[in-house]
């Protein structure tokens, strides 16, 4: 008798009868908040590589020349959708979700920056890092079949018998180098800060 | 006989059975698969039975990057189930490896290199509502003249 | 008379019970079920030997990776970790937000443990409702990071995103509906007559055992194991007076009780902290040195440990991970399945103590 009332008392709730008369599955929309794939925006890309460096994913996002543009392309069988490009571009060319609005309001941005380090005892001063940095061909365009270089402006040149580093803060940590090396003398590390501006009072 | 033809794609496309294999995931797409089980986005509605059994399924959902104890299994699975039949890849994992792509990883991605793939649906993970779109765009496509085709 | 045969069955990898696949083959001796034995391994994808020579961008997203049902966990005790290794400093709103995000993390998880027993059970209804309940509970933990499952929301230094005052409201206010509709649940799980003949007595192990075998997280916690909990000691928790919740009698339904009344808490430590949430900037900045560090966190399976040796730029050198399923699945397949009275037993048992499948081989 005690499990009638239950069932009874169970079944006449409001919340119950609601459900039962006018029961709807939700509608298959993805809300606004949601990190979906980036999609661009319209402002101009200027080729400084950030989201391809920070990108977690091997080969989610590529920055490539269309005509006279870079424009990043998305892969969406790669790319894991966590936003970190969106938030390292400092042009503001990606999009996704709210992550600009938040990212605009509270003033919060991540810093990246590249070091180089050569190990001395595997290094034989081949000269294929140094022909092969984008940034050394773009300072100096006379620059050496072996590495060699009169420009002082490059990132790294040979010189005295050994790889010698002069300007790390132009590395853009596209880590060619290290992957032209024969013996993985050379190692780019990529460093992230996430950032917090305080705001003015 | 198209009348045939037609009646077995109307059945077809309204019924299915699905069956999923795990071969090596994070669990995040297992997941999101149940989700749509929930009543919220309810699946079976659709005429779409979820289940785990390789004998009875129409549709197979590969989940997961395929790791070296699957390599040799999942071709056993995909052959006992009858005919007519179709796999579906769900999550980024299948497809490409997502994060565990790297030089030093144990896995042997992707899982076309193992059985025919027929549609995918990319995300890590996707979205209840992603798979459901997918497979509600896809279910009156991949049995319609089945029999035609094979021939 | 009939002679009885006594087969060995394997409950093989694909079966209805479980997400991810794992062999147990029971030795059984007519209808009773002796002893079990574990075969793993089908989803070893070397996830620590990729993490080598990586910096924490990338590592981060490998580490939520390892288990997606624990994933926001994962992500905090490895910040964590490089956080001691470099002494970097987390400021007071960052913390908050931090165990906001990872209570209701786990409040989600909890839900599909109860979801996969009760769904062993037979219990279908019970096991739809729980499973629509995390459906609001995962969409609050969209509104606060992004995504639902793999949020990478925590960096050294703080957290990614801030929450609205508004977004804050609408969480509390869901909680509110949670709360409501899970003390109804518990109330049917409680008093059903049919579920306590599958869970009272059924699967037991006594509190020596537990801490002989090394068990963890509520599985330890339903056994009466006192001082298991590592959220006594974050100095956040201690901040918001948490305590831990024991049961003594070890069997499946404890366990499962166990679950049900940490819901309740992580709702209460989730309104603590966003009625006290303190202002402030969210991320405090920091940089990654060389260092050794071993840190243990909570995962809602239990105690989760990480070993980082790291090089001068804050690249992983050489890591270890210790999750807590690991000893759980051990145990289970050991000590609570002795002399079962069916396999229908060893299947809820099994399930009852909340094995990850993919956290035990990242």
């Amino acid at each position: 008798m005690r499990s009638i009332i239950y069932y009874i008392r169970e079944f006449l709730r409001p919340e119950w009868l609601k459900n039962f008369f006018f029961a709807k599955t939700a509608p298959l929309v993805t809300p606004s908040y949601f990190k979906d794939y980036p999609a661009l925006t319209d402002k101009e890309c200027t080729g400084c590589f950030n989201c391809m460096m920070i990108c977690p994913a091997p080969g989610g996002i590529e920055v490539l020349r269309r005509k006279d543009q870079w424009i990043p392309e998305i892969y969406p069988g790669h790319c894991i959708r966590c936003g970190l490009c969106v938030e390292a571009c400092e042009e503001g060319v990606l999009t996704s979700g709210r992550i600009r609005e938040i990212t605009r309001r509270d003033k919060t941005a991540f810093r990246s920056w590249y070091h180089l380090e050569v190990d001395d005892a595997l290094c034989m001063r081949c000269g294929n890092c140094c022909v092969s940095c984008p940034i050394n061909k773009q300072e100096d365009p006379q620059l050496g079949s072996s590495g060699t270089s009169s420009s002082d402006e490059v990132i790294m040149r040979i010189e005295g018998g050994r790889v010698r580093i002069l300007h790390e803060e132009k590395c853009t940590g596209c880590k060619t180098c290290e992957t032209h090396c024969p013996n993985g003398a050379i190692r780019v590390a990529r460093m992230v800060e996430g950032v917090h501006e305080e705001v003015e009072a | 006989m198209s009348i045939l033809q037609d009646i077995k794609n109307a059945v077809r496309s309204r019924s299915i059975h699905v069956a999923y294999v795990d071969v090596g995931s994070c669990n995040g797409c297992d997941i999101e698969v149940l989700a749509c089980l929930a009543p919220r986005y309810d699946i079976e509605q659709y005429g779409i039975y979820v289940h785990n059994n390789p004998r009875e399924a129409d549709v197979l959902l590969v989940i997961g990057s395929v790791t070296p104890q699957w390599v040799d299994k999942l071709r056993d699975i995909w052959d006992k189930i009858p005919e007519p039949k179709v796999a579906v890849a769900i999550g980024n994992c299948p497809i490409s490896g997502c994060v565990y792509a790297r030089r030093d990883t144990l896995t042997n991605p992707p899982v076309e290199k193992y059985i025919p793939i027929a549609a995918q649906v990319p995300g890590c993970p996707p979205r209840p509502t992603e798979i459901l779109n997918a497979i509600l765009s896809v279910a009156p496509l991949i049995f319609k003249d089945y029999e035609e085709k094979q021939s | 008379m009939k002679k009885t045969v006594d087969v060995s069955i394997p409950l093989g990898p694909v079966h209805p019970c479980w997400k991810e696949p794992v062999r147990l083959k029971c030795e059984t001796a007519g209808e009773r079920v002796l002893r079990t034995e574990l075969e793993l391994g089908y989803m070893k994808k070397g996830i620590e030997r990729i993490m080598r020579g990586r910096p924490w961008q990338e590592v981060m997203f490998l580490a939520e990776r390892v288990c997606g049902i624990c994933s926001v966990v994962h992500n905090m005790v490895f910040i964590e970790t490089m956080e001691e290794i470099s002494a970097i400093e987390v400021p007071p709103r960052a913390a908050y937000l931090r165990v906001v995000a990872n209570e209701i993390d786990r409040i989600a998880s909890h839900l599909i443990a109860n979801f996969s027993y009760c769904y062993t059970i037979e219990h279908e209804t019970l096991a739809m409702y729980l499973l629509n309940t995390r459906e609001t509970v995962l969409d609050n933990l969209e509104r606060l990071t992004g995504s639902r499952i793999n949020t990478a929301y925590m960096i050294p230094g703080g957290v990614r995103f801030d929450i609205l005052p508004e977004d804050a409201a609408t969480v509390l206010a869901d909680l509110v509906k949670v709360e409501d509709e899970m003390k109804r649940y518990v109330q049917m799980f409680e008093t059903g007559p049919l579920i306590a003949l599958r869970s009272r007595g059924i699967g037991v192990m006594s509190k020596e055992e537990a801490i002989r075998s090394h068990t963890v997280g509520p599985t330890a916690r339903a056994s009466g194991v006192p001082d298991c909990d590592l959220r006594l000691r974050h100095p956040t928790y201690q901040a918001l007076n948490f305590e831990q919740i024991t049961r003594t009698e070890g069997d499946n339904f404890a366990r499962v009780m166990v679950r049900f009344q940490e819901i309740f808490q992580s709702i209460d430590l989730v309104r603590k902290c966003l009625d006290t949430l303190p202002e402030g900037p969210i991320r405090g900045g920091g940089h990654c040195k060389a260092g050794e560090a071993a840190y243990s966190g909570e995962a809602p399976r239990g105690e989760l440990t990480y070993y980082i040796k790291t090089d001068e730029y804050g690249r992983v050198v050489d890591i270890a991970i210790r999750t807590p399923s690991i000893m759980n699945i051990e145990a289970c397949a050991h000590s609570m399945i002795k002399d079962a009275t069916s396999i229908a037993d060893v299947t809820s048992t099994f399930i009852s103590s909340d094995p990850c499948v993919a956290c035990n081989e990242r």
